[in-house]
């Protein structure tokens, strides 16, 4: 991974008369890297993005660009630019003339610039034609790659998205997904992209920011985040998962309601980190919850029954409800499908390997 | 939406009738012009045209067509500058007075004409001002600057506010962005403010009736005509002022259609 930070935020709070936006945000990004900004709506991701792109001042703390401050600079002083969810591509313009739009500001004369826009075309695997098209004539797909290469031409330190793709069916979504990783790959620059959808997050970013009211939960590559989040916010957010909360007893061992825990495991973990009383939330992803033929046994085990079984299309997601009445959801390949009736008893169980723990604070 | 027969008719009857309650009246205005007889009789027995060629050389109308004309251009000017700034306040800055200024501005929209133009003939007295051409421009822009307001704030609202901040972001400054994008974009409502403008004005009574003192515009003077004095020279003038207005509105689509392709 990269590690020269090129933009760094410190203790930057955002309030609105009374309402705090973003509380206490620090974030460095690092030169040439893709990191995706998620989080569910309301959770501030587009006031910090506002903030880092200059339309927007922050009520507290500084920005910096490598070595300047810039959280008073405004957004035409700034060398970044954004990809925002509206696209906002001139309608009274050409395509070409949108996409050479930053260039005539810059004062470069026509002749460079049209061979500039040009070559972004190209670049972005639209047809040379498309330079006097009207951008009403463009599809969605079409106009989201205009809009990439007119934030390319201005040539910027760092990209922003403002989620550009939510508008976009699943396939086209898929396919920008990838383009833009590629895109990311082969410019070189810094790309920051916010979205409220993980799966989006997973496929292109070198590390994940998660964000809830305003704060972050965790920064982290995708696979840390995924399978050792720092709290139950992140861990539910981050797609299906069970969790159940434990405490320890006296003696420093973990004891979850209805669940059957071997004892070896209890002498493994002891060892580790718990100390008495302690209490938090055991957490598996469905993925690793195996339903149990007879004999075998898991390090964690529950009885229940099957309640529900859905298509996912290259899974098969199933509920099962325990006896104590909590819902275990279990994810199987096609290969792996159980083959048990609805209302049948089963035992489900996981290994500790799987297992993450998240302690309370 | 595909319509059953009974509705098609049902629409056909419906626009015939808005056509016919709509300009069965000019009709009979066109008529009352080219009667040859002084008064006003149905129906005609006998026509003539001269009075077409009276209205057009009478000194009289001709003075009256310049004073309309003057307050109704300079009406028309000032109105679409305040309108098109006054539609950025309205539709696309968040101030603090913005829902206080949204709703003042409607209503002089909403007083009855002749009440505003009283009320403006006592405050222009108040103040020393002797009522003339120059303080109808006044009273109109009152009662026509609103308008032509609301005109272009629709233009405004009907386009994304990022448009502007994209610009910002590409590194224009806020002069650039008003040439490059505000403008352009505006521009189709202006054109339609100004067209407005210019016709209630060139066609208001109420307003001009107390505020344009020893002056008298067009509308006033068939009003005075209509009275006393009564012939058909009145009609007469009053179907080229109509003439006039549909003339000036296909120039005003013409102009429309080729900003817009230009813009394009």
């Amino acid at each position: 991974m990269p590690t020269t930070p090129i933009l760094y935020l410190k203790d930057v709070v955002k309030r609105f008369d009374d309402f705090t936006a973003l509380d206490n945000i620090n974030l460095e990004i690092f030169e040439g890297e893709f990191l995706t900004i998620v989080g569910p709506s309301g959770s501030g991701k587009t006031t910090l993005i506002r903030l880092m792109v200059g339309m927007d001042e922050p009520t507290e703390g500084t920005i910096w660009l490598r070595n300047e401050r810039i959280d008073q600079t405004p957004a035409n002083k700034r060398p970044t630019c954004m990809v925002f969810q509206s696209l906002a591509l001139f309608p009274h313009r050409s395509v070409g003339q949108n996409i050479e739009f930053p260039l005539k500001i810059k004062g470069v004369s026509p002749k460079v610039r049209s061979k500039r826009a040009l070559e972004l075309l190209e670049l972005l695997h639209l047809p040379k034609s498309f330079y006097n098209k009207r951008i009403s004539q463009c599809s969605g797909g079409e106009q989201q790659r205009i809009a990439l290469a007119r934030a390319l031409a201005f040539d910027p330190e760092i990209i922003f998205f403002d989620e550009p793709l939510s508008a976009l069916d699943y396939r086209l979504r898929k396919t920008l997904e990838k383009e833009l990783v590629d895109l990311h790959e082969r410019t070189g620059k810094t790309f920051v992209y916010i979205t409220h959808s993980l799966e989006e997050a997973m496929v292109m970013s070198d590390r994940i920011a998660i964000m809830n009211s305003g704060k972050f939960e965790q920064i982290d590559v995708a696979e840390v985040i995924y399978s050792k989040p720092v709290s139950r916010f992140v861990a539910s957010f981050m797609g299906e998962v069970n969790m159940f909360d434990f405490k320890c007893d006296s003696k420093g061992d973990i004891k979850i309601d209805g669940v059957e825990i071997r004892s070896s495991v209890l002498t493994k973990d002891k060892q580790k980190k718990y100390s008495k009383k302690a209490k938090g939330t055991l957490m598996v992803r469905p993925e690793f919850v195996r339903f149990n033929k007879a004999k075998e046994t898991n390090d964690f085990q529950i009885r229940g029954y099957l309640r529900a079984e859905y298509e996912l299309g290259s899974r098969i997601q199933y509920e099962v409800d325990t006896l104590d009445d909590s819902r275990v959801i279990i994810e199987k390949l096609r290969e792996d499908r159980f083959k048990g009736k609805l209302g049948a008893t089963v035992v489900i169980g996981w290994d500790i390997k799987h297992t993450h723990f998240i302690p309370n604070d | 939406m595909r319509s059953s027969r009974k509705t098609v008719y049902f629409l056909n009857a419906y626009g015939v009738l808005v056509i016919v309650f709509l300009y069965l009246p000019l009709v009979s205005v066109f008529f009352a012009s080219i009667s040859k007889t002084r008064y006003l009789t149905f129906p005609i027995r006998r026509y003539a045209t001269h009075w077409y060629l009276r209205a057009v050389q009478s000194p009289t109308v001709s003075d009256l067509v310049e004073t309309s004309l003057k307050i109704a251009i300079i009406v028309t000017v000032i109105s679409m500058l305040v309108g098109f700034f006054g539609a950025l306040a309205y539709a696309r800055y968040h101030w603090k007075y913005r829902n206080a200024f949204q709703k003042i501005i409607i209503l002089p929209i909403f007083f009855p004409q002749a009440v505003l133009g009283l009320a403006l003939l006592i405050w222009f007295n108040s103040i020393g001002l002797i009522p003339s051409w120059k303080t109808a421009v006044v009273a109109h822009l009152v009662w026509i600057a609103p308008i032509s307001t609301l005109i272009i704030a629709i233009r405004a609202y009907s386009f994304d506010p990022a448009l502007e901040e994209a610009a910002r972001d590409l590194g224009a400054s806020t002069w650039t962005i008003m040439r490059e994008i505000t403008v352009p974009l505006l521009i189709p409502g202006v054109i339609s403010a100004g067209l407005f403008s210019f016709l209630l004005s060139w066609g208001n009574f109420p307003l001009s009736l107390f505020t344009t003192g020893a002056d008298s515009t067009l509308p006033e003077w068939l009003y005075a005509k209509m009275v006393s004095g009564y012939s058909p020279l009145v009609p007469s003038v009053g179907f080229i002022s109509i003439g006039s207005s549909i003339i000036l509105l296909v120039i005003a689509y013409i102009a429309k259609k080729l900003v817009a392709s230009v813009a394009k």
